[in-house]
Parts: C-alpha cells; structure tokens; sequence
C-alpha cells in the first residue's frame, strides 16, 4: 500500500521537477491570474453549490481578480435563502457564511442571530469533528462580520477538551471518536476549529492545554514527506484517502496560520520545512482542477501572511546566460504570491562548475539591485567563466534584523545556470588518404556555413579523415555533447559516427576497409552530414558537406543484407494509375464497296447462264397440259421454290432449328410431289419411246 | 462497500443493453473512455486536454494504473470504446489487465492513446511494440535538439524541443494549419520498417537525437534525425486507431498555456500549438474525423436501372457507389477525386478514378472487357488517416450467344451471292432439264 502511493508521489514529484524547471520555483505570476479565470469558470453566471462559490471567490480576491460584480446578485441570493432558512446544515451555513465575508451580501438581523443560534446549538451537539469545525469557523466568521453580536460559547474550555480528544499520538487527528483512522488533513482542520474556540473564547484558555497541542504540531513536523529537490508536503497515510497531497497540505498550513494567528505565544515551526512546504506548493504549477487551484492559492496566501515565518522564494526568470549577449543574471526574491520582499541583499556564495566539482569560479559576490524592476542582477563575470553547466548557490540576507523573525529565507538556494556562447569552428578539413602510405590524395577545406561543396572519390582500401577545431569565448577547447558525422546512401541507409575530440582538435578518421561489412557493401554516392551541437553552444549547426562516391567491393553471399527502410507514408496510399482493358483488336475486312463489286462479279455467271439457254432457245413445251398431271408439277416446283426461299430465309432471320422443321416438312412433301411428277415424266417418255 | 460494490453492479447490469448501443457502425465515436493514470493528480495537472474531450461529450473514466479493480471487459463486453494511458511508469495494470489485454481491447475496433515519457516501463514500451513502435532502449535518454529547441528552455539542454515537422494530413490533424510549433520534452521512439500501418505525425527535426543529456556519449546514439519519430499514429486493419506519444508533457496544461518561440526563429508565438494538435489528433483516434461509411455498391448496363444478373462481354455498364464520412455527429457527403473501382478476375482488368456529384455520390462507367468469367467491383479506397474501405461484389461476364454475333458481313456477301444465284440457276435449270422439248 505504501510503496503504491510513494510511487505514485515519485510520478508527481517527477512531473513537477521536470516541469518546473528543476529547482528553480517561480512564485504566483500573470500565467496564474489568467488560468484562474479560466479555471473558475461560473456556470449560467452561479457556482454549482456555495463551496464552490467560496473557493473561486476566495482565489479570484486572493490574486487580485475582481469578478465579484459579476457574481454577487445570484450568489447572495443564495446566501440569504441558506442563512434564512433553518433547515440548512452547517456545513452549508458555514460556507454561506465565507460567501458573505467576501461579497457583503444584506443579511438581516433576525436572521443572524437565528443563525448564530443554530450554530451554537451545533457547536453543543456536535459529534464528529467537521461538526465542531463548521460551527466554530462560522461563529468565527459571524463574529468577523457582525461586530457586537453576542457570540457566548458557554464552557469553550470544556469544548476545547473535547475537541482535543480526537487528537493522535503521531500529531494526526481523527475525524470522529468511534472512527480509529488518523488523518493528517484532520490536523488541519482541528487546529482551525481551536483557533476559532480560542479567539471565541470569553477567557484565556489553560495554558497547559495549549502546550500539549504545540508538541502535537511538533510531532506532526516529525511526519512530514519530502522530496529530492528539498520541498516538503503533508501527505494522508492511507491509500484511499479522499485528499491528495495539495488539499492535505493545504489544510495544515491553514490550520497552523490561524492557530498562530489567535495564539499570543511563539509558535516555533522549523523553517526550512516551511520554506519547502511552500516549495512544494509552487512546484504543482497551475491546476487545472478548480479544488486543487483554490488549496494551492488560499494555502500560499496563508504562508504570504503569517505570525510564525512568512518564506522568501528566491525566482530566475532565466537560468540560461548568454556570454555573446553579454546579459546578466537577473534574479528576483519575492514573497510566495509574488509581492514585494523587504529590504535584502543577495549574495552569490559560489559557482560551482559541472567540470571541476570542486573549485568555485565565483566566489561570495553581492548582487547588485535595481529598485525599478526589483530584480539583483550580476552584470560582470569574471575573466575565467566560460561557457558549461554551472551550479550557483546564492545566499539572502535581509537588511533588517528586525525583519529575521518575520521572514524566513532558505540557508542557500542552489540554482542550475547554464552559460552559453558563441563556439568558434576552425581549421575544417576533409581528405582522402592512401590507406598504405597514409599519404594525402584529396583534401578540402571546409565552410561549414555552407551546404553541399564537396564532392569526394573514395575506394575501400582508402581513409577518410575529418577534423575540425572547437574553441570556446576563452580559447579552450570544447568538447560538444553532439558530433555526428552521417554518411547516407541512397537507398536512405544511414551510418552515424561519433567526432571525437582529444585535448587539440575533433577528428575522425573512417578505414573504409574495416567499415565495408558494416556499410553492407553498398557503393555509390553517399551523402556527408554534420552536426555539432551541444546546450552552451550558441551556434549549433547541421551541415550537408556534400557527397562521397564509394567504390566497395562485391557484397559476398554470407554478408549481411542492408535493413528494410520504411517507406514513406504519402506514395504508401493515394490513387492508383488507371487500367483499362485493351480490347482485341477486330479481323481486318475488305472495304464494302470491295464486297459489292465481287457480289457483282458472282452474279454475272447466273446472267450468262439465263443468255445461254435464251439462246440455246430452250423451251418448256413439254410440261404437262393435263391438269390432272400438271398440278402435281406446279407443287413439285413450288416445294423447290419454297425450300430455297426457306433457305434465303435461314440466311436472312430464322434460326437452324426452324429452318430444318420447314426444310424436313417440305422434303417429305417434295417427296411424294416429285415421285409423282417424276413418275408421270418417265411415263410420258416411256410412251413416246415405244412410240 | 460490499453493498455499494454490489448496486454499482446492478445498475451496470441494467445498463448493460444501453451501452452495448453506444459504439455502433452507425454512430463510430467513441464515448466511454476509460483514462489511466499513475498519479491522480495528472488529471489535474493535464485538466486542458481532458476538458476539450469531456466538452466534446466524452465520459471519462479515471481510474489509477494500479487500481486493483481495473476491468476492460464484463460479462465478455467491453466496458469503454477507447483507453487512454497516461501511466508512463506504471509497471503493472492493476485487475486483470496487462499488455495482451490491451492488444486485445485494439484487436477489438476500439482505440487507444498511450503515453511513455522518460523512463518509461516495460509494460508501456511492450503495448508500444504491439503497435509497431519502438521506444529508445535506453531508459534516461531524452530527445536532445540542439537547433529546434524552444527558447523557452528554462533549464538550457535543450530537450523542449519545439517540433513543427507535421504530417500533411487534413484528416489527421484538421484543415486547420498548425501555426505554432508544438512543444515536446520525452523520449523518442522509431517506427517498425515492417509495419506499414503506422506513421510519424510528429517527426523531429535532422539534428535531434535521443540521448542522456547529462552524460557523454561513447557510442553514436540509436536514434537521429528524422527517424526519430515524437509522436506516431497507427490505424489497425480493422480501423482501431492508436495514438504513441513519447512525451506526457505533451498533453499537460503548462506546454499547452505555454508560449513558444523556436530557438533562432523570429516568431514567437502567444500559445504553442500543444492545444491544437492534441484536440485535433484527439478528434481523430476517437473516430470524430475520417471515419468513412460505403453504401452498396449498383452497377447497371447504360439505359437500364435495374442490376443484371450477368453481364456480356463488351456491354457498356454505370458503376456507382456512396460514400459518407463521419463528422462525429452525423454522416456528411465524402468528397475526394481519388476513390477507384477495379473490374477484378485475378488481377484488375479496369480500373478507374470514380468522379463525384459532391453529395456522396462516386459513378463512373466503362465497357465490359472481352473476357469473360467471374469478375469482380471492387472498391479498395486506403487514404492517410482515413478509415480503410474494402467492398466487392461479384458478378459472372458471358461472351456473346450464337445468334448475337454480327448477321450480314458484307466481306461475305460474294458467297452469299454464289449460293443464292446458285439456287436461283437450279431452279430455272429444274425447269429446262425437265420440261425442255
């Protein structure tokens, strides 16, 4: 269970240090005002319930927003019909009551002392800890805005007793005394509601009392979580708890404040847990969640105006240093919402660079301060500061030491500068050497300003060396965190080497001989980049040398193939090329007019043959006179003009099937016809014969 | 709690018919999203993004990583329409959930957005894999820009990297041009050769490389250059869309509030463009953008309205089909002058661009090729971001019957003649032969 939630709080802590600039905590800024109207956003111009109403009023008033104009008429009526009407609970009296401090609605005075009464009867009946804390905070705030009301608690040391029943051994307090569970957020409220008994109470309470519960707050300090970065926050021991780190933390710092606050006597808190609690509450950033927003702002609020210590936040508005621009550090101390700091000075203990650990490059120099923008500033560095990663500690010291117990500063604030400058490129150089002799074969000087001015040949047995000279504003050599010389073939393999930089100069020198296997045997133009950068260097840089033409050696079968490229995703998708059918091409055919003149041609023959028997003179005087033989021969010829006209008709629109029936039925009728008029020829010239 | 355990279960019984309802062919979006966290307290810290969707009328469900309760499914049906997984370091799901389940919960139609960050586990970089992505093996690296960083880079490594090499697509990101770069500070990760399903949305510039910033480098890092990919996209087979990010931050409130101005770069921008692209690419996982819906597809021979049964060889033929994209409220005419229809046996024998009436409509019409078989229509339409459509219908094609070929050749009609005056020649011969005296 535990190792969950820790873990869970190693998540937060990781988001909060990498958003919020590692250690650096800037204090309530514009960015806050804006996302507060964001975040408080009324709906249909009310609040959902008046708690919600109080929070984003709260936080709106406590940034210095005036919304209130905008709000009060729907609000205040609801304020009035939850104090008028005598069934409302407490807890919705109390915030009712928080509404009111904040927008002035018009109560009437009938209505506060039923109010005032309800309240009293809640403080005598109340069971559980929320009961005395709504009852008490509301005659609190009863007696903060209506002065001269009667406000008598009866025995408010007998209450306070009973209060302090609930009261752990850890310094947690539990919410009812039949619910064994100890809570930290608890604390927070009980030390709100004795806040309220005390200053409601008619005499001074018993001083012994009071005592033990500062040693309870002690031993609740004992139990508070912390992070790496030196922030501290309270946090509930269960896993379900239903209040995260900020509300729980949150109500602590409320609870403490106005615990002081009605406290005559010194409330010793450690101070560094107070700064780190602050800390911790700067870190979340900007909520996006409305609860979250208004526990952040009211408990900053809480520690911007305290009776124990009120912490200084000392805030970079840049922790990057420009050596070219020659700006300097700016460095601002405010109060946890941003308010002005009183009269100090700050002091830059040390710089510590991230090379040598050891030897500080700035030692204990006081920053100057220029009152217009309220910022200390160290314009000049000394000679030796050069570009890199540094870590400044700085020190606050408040001019008054009237002002010591007032305000509480951390002992030193280490901050993470990084310088940056203008790394000058010299001596840039490419070549190709003979891998035997080492001698020179082509060499080039190189503007690495520009792209693509070199064109090199390189076989396998050859090397390739590039070299380059880094130096820093201060003439020492500089190692950049990024040296990438990149060769690119064209099938968008890529080879990445590193430049490595000794104590003169960056060099790199490529045996194409060794690297072969690892360039997967590939020949053909390569593209050169090369990219120096590194965070302190101002001018960075990516460079197309230009192209080297390899000639390597045949891949060999065993070799390993080159990966697969991923392609790319525009000529994955989009329209394919259009297909369409090639039809077969038709038979080439002879003109119409070709056909013709042969269908011409053909019928000639048939003319000649009709001119050949007109003049042969043939004759049919021989057909049959009778008509008892001639009708058989007029059908006969009939049927043989009907199977050719049946035949013109197969060739014109009938089908085989129709023309064989037609072709079938005449043929048995042709048969009997013919037999008939055949016979009857043959006998006619039988007869003749034997005439 | 056992009763409220108990009644939760009740009433999700009774529900049970209503939700099954929410996430329909009809209605793609997504509703029901189930949101992990490792910390409660991102869904403050990440309130933006998180907002846009709940005003979009998504119900989200916040739910802790480790949450022993966890459950994607009940009674064998899914409980959410999307995931989202905002547990960069979360080793173990708590429930019954781990790495398959995920797969499964995409293997099923429904989408996810995972996010890694630096230092991210096991368990995140294996979903990751599932998806064809592969997170940098080297668990403190950073994606380090030492040229497109922003300015805003309080701390001064470089590793806010202000990205602006988007992918070109409308449907993926919105009409809307992202004007201001986005802002990145995670880890990179590089997208599986093999896998053509997913693509870079979010590519790093040439000079980026993903390494520990606080230590030297001895071996060239894995990851450079635009092969670096900060935020990937993949759309499943079945159209499960998954988003990859390499960074949290990238949804959070501070990057989105955030100002930006590209290191050297005279622009400087009020607001990153974190905002949009985030709601933009939202809008596209959960299905609000490129969702394309295919009526059926009618095809008719020129003149006639009603589809046959067969089709001839060379019959001219209408082809149509129509196609509505999903608007994340209703279905709105697609209009695109890409779609393609192929006449397919084997291999397409046409294939041919479909023009639009821009109300839906796609029609085109062709001849039928001189080959006849089973053929196909087939519309396969792939477009970046969009849902993929795959229809066919089948439909057999004849060569032409016996009497359908053409009757009167004139090339014949020599022959032709030689018959007919042939016969003419025996009939009046008939007459002589016979009846000659």
């Amino acid at each position: 269970m535990m190792a969950g939630s820790g873990l869970r709080f190693l998540v937060l802590i990781l988001v909060v240090a990498i958003c919020g600039a590692a250690s650096v905590f800037q204090p309530i800024s514009d960015s806050h005002r804006s996302a507060a109207v964001d975040v408080f956003v009324p709906v249909d111009g009310s609040y959902k319930s008046l708690e919600e109403a109080y929070e984003a009023l709260k936080t709106l008033e406590l940034l210095g927003i005036d919304k209130k104009s905008d709000l009060s008429s729907a609000t205040c009526e609801n304020v009035v019909k939850v104090l008028g009407s005598s069934s409302s609970t407490l807890k919705d009296a109390f915030y009712a009551l928080s509404v009111n401090g904040i927008l002035k609605c018009k109560t009437g005075e009938a209505v506060l002392k039923d109010i005032v009464s309800q309240l009293q009867a809640g403080v005598k009946g109340a069971k559980s800890l929320l009961d005395f804390y709504y009852s008490v905070r509301g005659l609190v705030l009863v007696k903060e805005q209506f002065s001269g009301t009667d406000l008598s608690l009866g025995d408010a040391e007998a209450i306070f007793r009973s209060i302090k029943t609930l009261s752990q051994t850890d310094g947690r307090w539990r919410y009812s005394s039949n619910n064994a569970e100890s809570s930290t957020f608890a604390a927070g409220l009980a030390f709100e509601t004795l806040a309220g008994v005390i200053s409601l109470a008619p005499s001074e309470i018993d001083q012994s009392l009071i005592q033990t519960l500062k040693t309870g707050i002690q031993k609740l300090f004992d139990s508070i979580q912390k992070y790496d970065d030196g922030t501290f926050y309270f946090d509930e021991k269960s896993v379900d708890a239903t209040q995260g780190p900020i509300s729980t933390t949150a109500s602590v710092i409320r609870g403490l404040t106005s615990f002081a606050a009605s406290e005559s006597s010194e409330l010793n808190l450690p101070g560094d847990k107070i700064v780190g609690l602050a800390k911790f509450l700067l870190g979340v950033g900007i909520p996006g969640d409305a609860k979250d927003f208004f526990n952040q702002i009211d408990a900053l609020a809480c520690l911007e105006d305290n009776r124990f210590s009120v912490p200084l936040i000392l805030s970079l508005p840049s922790t990057v240093i420009s050596l070219t621009k020659k700006e300097p550090l700016k460095v601002k101390v405010s109060t946890v919402l941003g308010s002005k700091a009183p009269a100090l000075s700050v002091k830059l203990a040390q710089a510590l660079s991230s090379r040598s650990k050891d030897s500080s490059v700035i030692n204990s120099q006081e920053l100057k301060f220029d009152a217009d923008s309220a910022t200390y500033f160290l314009d000049s560095f000394p000679k030796n500061f050069d570009v890199g990663k540094y870590t400044f500690v700085f020190e606050i010291m408040l001019d008054d030491s009237a002002n010591e117990k007032v305000y509480i500063t951390e002992a030193q604030t280490k901050v993470p500068i990084a310088a940056t400058g203008v790394i000058s490129i010299e001596n840039a150089e490419i070549a190709v050497l003979d891998s035997d002799i080492g001698s020179v074969e082509s060499q080039k000087k190189l503007d690495l300003t520009k792209d693509g001015a070199v064109s090199l040949l390189a076989n396998h047995l050859q090397k390739l060396r590039l070299s380059f000279q880094l130096t820093t504003p201060l003439g020492h050599v500089f190692k950049p965190h990024q040296a990438f010389f990149k060769l690119k073939h064209e099938s968008q393999v890529e080879h990445i080497f590193l430049v490595k930089t000794s104590a003169k100069k960056s060099e790199l020198v490529l045996d194409f001989l060794g690297l072969v296997e690892k360039l997967y045997y590939l020949s053909g133009k390569y593209e050169i980049q090369l990219t120096i950068g590194d965070s302190s260097m101002e001018n960075s840089l990516l460079s197309n040398i230009g192209h080297i033409e390899l000639d390597l050696p045949e891949r060999p079968e065993k070799a390993p193939r080159p990966p697969v490229q991923s392609t790319e995703p525009y000529s994955r998708y989009g329209p394919k090329a259009e297909i369409s059918h090639i039809f077969r091409i038709p038979e080439k055919l002879p003109a119409k007019q070709l056909s013709l003149v042969f269908l011409g041609l053909i019928v000639l023959p048939f003319i000649g043959f009709l001119i050949g028997l007109m003049r042969l003179g043939v004759n049919i005087k021989s057909f049959p006179s009778s008509a008892g033989s001639a009708i058989p021969a007029l059908l006969f010829h009939g049927g043989i003009a009907a199977v050719l006209l049946l035949y013109v008709l197969f060739w014109w629109k009938l089908d085989l099937f129709t023309t064989l029936k037609g072709v079938s039925l005449l043929g048995v009728f042709l048969l009997f016809v013919g037999h008939r008029t055949l016979s009857q020829l043959a006998a006619a010239s039988n007869k003749l014969k034997s005439a | 709690m056992m009763i409220l355990s108990r009644s939760v279960a009740l009433i999700s019984l009774f529900l049970l018919p209503l939700l099954t309802f929410s996430f329909s062919v009809d209605n793609p979006t997504d509703r029901r999203v189930l949101v992990l966290l490792d910390d409660l307290s991102l869904k403050s810290s990440h309130s933006i993004f998180f907002n846009t969707l709940k005003s979009r009328g998504f119900d989200l469900d916040f739910k802790l990583a480790e949450d022993p309760k966890l459950a994607l499914q009940r009674y064998g049906q899914y409980l959410y329409d999307g995931l989202i997984i905002f547990a960069p370091s979360t080793e173990r799901l708590g429930g019954s959930l781990d790495s398959k389940s995920i797969a499964d919960f995409v293997d099923s139609g429904r989408d996810l957005i995972l996010s890694a960050d630096t230092s991210a586990s096991d368990l995140i970089r294996g979903i990751a894999t599932e998806c064809g992505v592969d997170f940098d093996e080297d668990s403190s690296a950073m994606v380090i820009d030492h040229t497109s960083f922003s300015a805003s880079d309080v701390d001064g490594d470089h590793t806010l990297i202000a990205a602006d090499d988007l992918v070109k697509s409308d449907v993926i990101l919105g009409k809307a041009k992202i004007e201001a770069p986005v802002l990145f500070r995670g880890v990179a990760h590089s997208l599986n050769p093999t896998n053509n399903l997913v693509l870079k949305v979010l590519s790093a510039s040439p000079s980026a490389y993903s390494a520990n910033p606080s230590s030297k480098l001895s071996s060239p890092p894995q990851l450079t250059g635009s092969a670096i990919s900060l935020v990937s996209v993949m759309q499943a087979r079945n159209n499960a869309r998954v988003v990859i990010s390499g960074s949290l931050q990238l949804f959070s409130d501070r990057l989105i509030r955030s100002g930006v101005q590209k290191a050297g770069s005279p622009n400087q921008y009020e607001k990153s463009g974190n905002e949009q692209f985030v709601t933009e690419l939202s809008k596209w996982v959960f299905h609000e953008r490129g969702h394309l819906k295919a009526g059926s597809l009618v095809h008719h021979r020129v003149g006639e309205t009603d589809e046959p049964a067969i089709y001839r060889i060379k019959d001219d033929l209408e082809f149509s089909v129509e196609i509505y994209e999903w608007s994340g409220k209703s279905w709105e005419p697609y209009v695109a002058n890409d779609v393609q229809v192929q006449f397919y046996m084997m291999s397409p024998y046409v294939l041919k661009t479909l023009s639009t009436d821009k109300k839906g409509l796609f029609h085109t019409s062709f001849k039928v090729p001189d080959v006849y078989g089973v053929f196909q229509f087939k519309v396969e339409y792939e477009k970046l971001g969009y849902t993929t459509l795959s229809l066919s219908k089948q439909i057999p094609v004849r060569p032409y019957r016996h009497n359908e070929y053409e009757r009167f050749i004139p090339t014949a009609y020599p022959y032709y003649g030689a018959c007919f005056t042939t016969m003419a020649g025996f009939f009046v011969f008939s007459f002589v032969y016979l009846y000659h005296k």
